[in-house]
């Protein structure tokens, strides 16, 4: 117990004698992880935009008015009890002639050129929201079969789709930054420590000398790597918290998009990435000394000095 | 309690820093290593450190071959042995009383053991009083009485000196001798290192001679320049 103290000890006193080394430390990881939680905060935007888009009407079907061109009286009602008995189904709903009229004039309100319209020429519609948005062919299909009362099926799904390619690219590509920048930050980790270690050589070769073991030399460098990368996760997470938070207020007004970032989403990766900023620590301090604690073992490359 | 067989040492390159080297010593025996520079005096002591493998032959240490030992039980070798180098080698961040300790706190002994042990062996060294200094704040002489007692403040059976007195003038050197002398007495094996013929002729110990790698004399109680003739 009082070694692992005296180990700790040994991490505090080292990260305060050499201040300037660690805070190149703790830069390299925050500018690191900065760069891999932004790309993650701007996957998450586009995540959630995402699925706000899908929700909603997704195959919208123009009817042919009851009566005439011998469309039956209860035609839309029956085709509108068939769509909801498709499995492809979610919910649907009908608008009839006048609704659309009303719809019509809260779209166009204020364009009076638009609104002088002949109202009946609006045709009345089945708004139908998929279970999933890739069975809007099918469902087209089958409307389009029903000539005797469709005059049109209209889907957003073709943009839906083509935005969820684009989506899942940017997941891809997000993430893949993400953990490149992670694996930056291990690295710059490690050749900070490198450094750390290579100016304190000495130091090392003594305590070797000394008896002691690689790992008693070793444990202080990994806990100033944890603490190293775990203050640069700390303030990556928060600065880019910062950012988003005023990113989100900014984009209030937006109606189409938000810029918003669940606090619970934030909590959890935040956790993670404290949790990988020392992991990058520890796995960098561990990188930055094995070459140097092999060397040091006399079974390194032979050195014929003062013999 | 030390024993060389046959230890060669060839550098890359080819240089020969250890010829065929044979030396048995006994325990509580004070040896001196002498030579012009480039004999192989400080090699000996590496080899006996594992600071470097032998290329060929054997060094029994306390009954076991260390030139077989795993890599992870070397720590183990030099918590027996104590060094004294020219240079000190102290640690520079560490107070004369925590450089001391240090030499403890790698075995893992607890503060109750550590702090009445390290001021004792400071007491030994007349140091006690200059225990929370730093090692730049002391003199020459001062630093490598530190070092004396971190060698020897873990009681080890072996103390190893690569040309303790080296830096140091006449006077402080007969000051680290007479430390030197004091543990030796106490029972510990001292193998030292020097071409300091003063120090080698009033000792009146044993001396072994090199020459090019090779040992070209073994006296008793021999002095400084019959032995490197």
């Amino acid at each position: 117990m009082s070694r692992i103290i005296f180990l700790i000890k040994e991490a505090f006193v080292s990260l305060r004698r050499n201040l300037l080394i660690v805070v190149g430390a703790i830069l390299a990881v925050f500018v690191s992880l900065l760069l891999a939680f932004g790309a993650l905060v701007v996957n998450e935007i586009l995540r959630v935009n995402t699925l706000a888009w899908q929700e909603g009407v997704h195959v919208i079907s123009f009817l042919k008015d009851e009566g005439e061109s011998g469309v039956p009286t209860d035609a839309h009602a029956v085709l509108l009890a068939d769509v909801r008995s498709w499995d492809e189904t979610l919910k649907a709903f009908y608008v009839s002639k006048s609704e659309a009229w009303i719809e019509y004039q809260e779209l166009f309100a204020g364009q009076e050129e638009l609104l002088d319209i002949d109202p009946t020429i609006l045709p009345a519609s089945i708004r139908i929201e998929l279970v999933d948005i890739s069975l809007h062919n099918s469902v087209r299909f089958r409307l389009e079969q029903r000539q005797d009362v469709v005059r049109k099926v209209t889907t957003a799904a073709n943009s839906i789709e083509q935005l969820q390619v684009l989506s899942n690219f940017l997941n891809v590509f997000g993430i893949g930054l993400a953990i490149v920048l992670g694996l930056a930050a291990v690295v710059l980790i490690a050749n900070t420590i490198r450094l750390a270690i290579y100016a304190r050589r000495d130091e090392v070769s003594i305590m070797k000398l000394v008896g002691a073991s690689n790992w008693f030399i070793r444990v202080p460098f990994l806990f100033e790597g944890m603490i190293e990368g775990v203050v640069g996760a700390a303030l990556a997470v928060f600065a880019v918290w910062i950012g988003s938070t005023n990113l989100a207020r900014a984009g209030e007004g937006f109606a189409l998009f938000r810029l918003d970032v669940g606090q619970e989403w934030f909590f959890r990766w935040g956790l993670l990435f404290l949790v990988f900023g020392a992991a990058a620590g520890v796995i960098g301090s561990l990188l930055g000394l094995s070459r140097y604690l092999r060397d040091a073992d006399g079974t390194g490359p032979e050195v014929p000095t003062g013999f | 309690m030390i024993r060389l067989e046959n230890v060669t040492k060839v550098y890359e390159g080819g240089t020969i820093a250890a010829n065929d080297v044979s030396i048995d010593i006994q325990k509580g025996e004070f040896v001196f290593l002498v030579g012009a520079s480039g004999s192989g005096k400080s090699t000996l002591i590496r080899l006996m450190l594992r600071e470097e493998p032998v290329t060929r032959g054997k060094i029994y240490i306390a009954g076991k071959d260390i030139a077989t030992l795993p890599r992870w039980k070397i720590p183990y070798l030099r918590r027996s042995v104590g060094t004294v180098f020219q240079d000190y080698k102290l640690l520079p961040n560490k107070t004369v009383a925590e450089n001391v300790a240090f030499a403890l706190e790698v075995l893992g002994r607890p503060r109750s053991v550590i702090v009445p042990q390290v001021e004792q062996v400071l007491e030994l060294v007349d140091l006690a009083d200059k225990a929370p200094r730093y090692p730049r704040q002391l003199s020459g002489g001062e630093q490598q009485r530190v070092s004396v007692a971190r060698s020897f403040v873990n009681r080890p059976p072996i103390v190893l000196c690569d040309e303790p007195t080296g830096n140091l003038d006449p006077k402080t050197s007969v000051g680290i001798m007479k430390l030197l002398d004091r543990i030796n007495r106490t029972g510990t094996t001292i193998i030292m290192a020097t071409h300091d013929h003063a120090i080698v002729d009033a000792m009146k110990r044993r001396v072994v001679a090199l020459d090019d790698g090779k040992v070209t004399r073994d006296d008793e109680t021999g002095g400084y320049e019959k032995a490197v003739e």
